[in-house]
């Protein structure tokens, strides 16, 4: 399994979406010198369902760009003006490729956890301004200067509704039988801080006002859980990735790094991830003048300080069985539930690595296995997850008075992963 | 000679590989194929009904797409669509379903090195989840020859680029059977040394005795 910095796949029941972010420097746009720009291009692959066809992008493909497009420009999740390098000549042009893989219903959710989980992960190089008179623009490799992740202000989630000709019935987060013979929609992007930032229903059957506010307060509820969740998945990635900057010098974590590692086992979890990356940028200094091994051990181990959720025991583990690859501990090979992850992350992952360190080459056969799969240790602590995620949407079902009929198999990978020294 | 190969493998050993089948829900078959780094997802549909306007109506065809991992589709996806059309009308059997055509959908969603082949592989797994019939399976590799002349296979993306030249090599596979006639013969020599399809870019001067030997790896 290969992961990458700005890429994503979420999986929504049978919703299967990819996400890729890229950036490029280029010319900014005349009348915003100052601000970097954010593109999104939705490719329905013809993977995807029989009916998509390759060639001009069809209605329901450019509706869903615009939806998350709208979503995260107009909010101004991500923050365009730190991308500008040299006013009025050079800026960051980002670039989110977005592949339907698998029509499984309700794209546009999927599409937006994709677009956003991409984006968090996404690290572009460091520019600096050098040459003769300061206007000379430097792009570091990743190997000379660690690259930087964009700054994104909150995370707007989109959830959808559809509607039934019956009065009474309003589903959340349709499947593609549902889409086919619901007669109307509505998508509301908000974030977790009860913003609403866009919402749409593009026509339809006329829906009343209650019914609408309704929609709206389940919304944020479900919007906060997202967040959540993509958030775990990413901290995951930062630290896996971390880890794998480790991994490049084996020797070096058995003399130093897991003693310290091991100190710092009692650090409070409650980190977002701007403050873990702002502290990974003090320790740098402080661990390179003390250090005399190789720059990118030195990273490794500034940053495992940080990033550390009690995961020592893994990190042996995962030394040992380098040559296996970064799949010998992927916590989602087995199509986790993300309810089994928040609860792994939440109990200092003890289940987890224990399973992969025993399996570490097994694990390359079953990989990607059905979603529906789940290996037997994941049910009893999925089934503890389920209970208070359903305790929410009984809480739900009680203020609607409508049948609310929440579709929520909802499963996670974040793809991470480093160019190794091969 | 000993080579120093960067991860450490031999000159004559391949990546990991992972496959695994059936990971869609909607496509009538799909398959994932990891060699190493570089992975490919296959999606394969079919047979509909009706062929393009040049196609020939009195035999199966097959539409290849190819989908890059970022940008827009250019002359190499292609090209790439083009072998991969003409390797999978070579394995599959076109006369059992006539006026029909089977759609393979290729995703690329990482790319270190023998990307090709490994679209290949991934493009006969998927065909045999969704049933399509086909002669036998396809077996791809990459080998590429260095300056100093040594022949490595399987080469990851900065393998490849300090490479001289680089075959793309497409064997069908070897039969295994429980009956004493075994693996027939063409011409005097077992089925499974002849190539489908060979795609060759750079110089390389010539290194059959190391591609018996790739052959025998696969």
């Amino acid at each position: 399994m290969c992961r990458e910095d700005g890429s994503s796949e979420v999986q929504l029941g049978q919703t299967h979406i990819m996400g890729f972010v890229t950036g490029q420097l280029v010319q900014p746009y005349r009348d915003r010198p100052n601000e970097g720009t954010l593109s999104i291009f939705t490719e329905f692959s013809p993977m995807a369902d029989p009916s998509f066809e390759t060639g001009r992008p069809s209605e329901s493909a450019v509706e869903l760009g615009r939806i998350v497009d709208r979503g995260l420009r107009e909010s101004r999740a991500v923050d365009t003006e730190s991308l500008c390098v040299l006013a009025g000549k050079l800026v960051w042009a980002i670039r989110i490729d977005l592949h339907i893989l698998d029509n499984g219903g309700n794209l546009v959710d999927a599409a937006n956890i994709a677009a956003l989980a991409s984006l968090l992960t996404f690290r572009r190089p460091e520019c600096s301004l050098g040459g003769e008179d300061d206007l000379e623009v430097i792009v570091h490799p990743p190997e000379e200067r660690e690259p930087l992740p964009l700054i994104i202000h909150h995370l707007p989630i989109a959830v959808t509704f559809g509607f039934f000709s019956s009065e009474s019935l309003l589903v959340i987060d349709p499947t593609h039988h549902e889409e086919a013979v619901m007669v109307g929609k509505m998508t509301a992007t908000l974030n977790a801080n009860g913003d609403v930032c866009a919402i749409q229903k593009p026509g339809g059957e006329g829906v009343l006002q209650s019914v609408i506010m309704q929609c709206l307060r389940l919304a944020s509820r479900m919007a906060s859980d997202i967040t959540k969740k993509i958030k775990d998945a990413v901290e995951t990635y930062n630290t896996e990735r971390a880890l794998r900057k480790i991994k490049r010098h084996p020797t070096s974590i058995t003399l130093d790094g897991s003693v310290n590692l091991k100190e710092k086992l009692n650090e409070p979890s409650g980190h977002n991830v701007v403050n873990e990356l702002s502290r990974k940028h003090l320790e740098k200094p402080r661990l390179a003048s003390a250090e005399n091994a190789s720059s990118p051990g030195n990273n490794g181990e500034g940053e495992s300080k940080s990033s550390n959720f009690g995961r020592s025991s893994r990190r042996d583990g995962a030394t040992s069985n380098f040559v296996g690859g970064a799949a010998s501990w992927d916590p989602y090979s087995r199509g986790v539930d993300s309810d089994f992850l928040k609860a792994s992350l939440a109990s200092r992952g003890t289940l987890t690595p224990k399973k992969k360190q025993q399996d570490p080459t097994g694990e390359r056969k079953p990989n990607e296995s059905k979603p529906e799969e789940s290996p037997g240790d994941v049910i009893p602590t999925t089934s503890a997850m389920d209970v208070s995620e359903t305790g929410v949407h009984k809480g739900g079902e009680k203020t609607l008075k409508d049948a609310v009929k929440p579709k929520h198999k909802r499963k996670k990978k974040a793809f991470s992963s480093t160019a190794d020294a091969s | 000679m000993e080579v120093d190969r960067a991860d450490g493998r031999n000159p004559n050993q391949l990546r990991p590989l992972a496959c695994s089948c059936s990971i869609l829900h909607r496509a009538h078959g799909s398959a994932s194929w990891s060699q190493g780094d570089t992975k490919v997802l296959a999606a394969v549909y079919g047979p509909k009904a009706g062929t393009k306007k040049n196609e020939n109506p009195e035999k199966a065809s097959i539409e290849v797409i190819w989908k890059p991992r970022t940008g827009q589709i250019g002359k190499p996806e292609k090209e790439y669509e083009i072998i991969l059309k003409r390797t999978l009308q070579s394995i599959c059997i076109l006369t059992i379903n006539p006026n029909t055509t089977t759609s393979v959908i290729i995703q690329v969603v990482h790319d270190d090195g023998a990307l090709l082949p490994c679209a290949i592989n991934a493009a006969c797994a998927a065909l045999v989840d969704a049933g399509i019939p086909m002669k036998h399976l396809a077996v791809a590799i990459c080998c590429c020859s260095a300056e100093s002349g040594y022949c490595i296979l399987d080469p990851t993306k900065l393998e490849e680029q300090k490479m001289k030249g680089f075959a793309y090599l497409v064997f069908p596979n070897s039969i295994l059977s429980v009956l004493p006639e075994g693996s027939s013969l063409v011409q005097g020599e077992p089925m499974e040394h002849g190539i489908i399809t060979s795609v060759t870019h750079g110089a390389m001067s010539g290194n059959l005795s190391t591609l018996r030997v790739s052959v025998s790896h696969l």
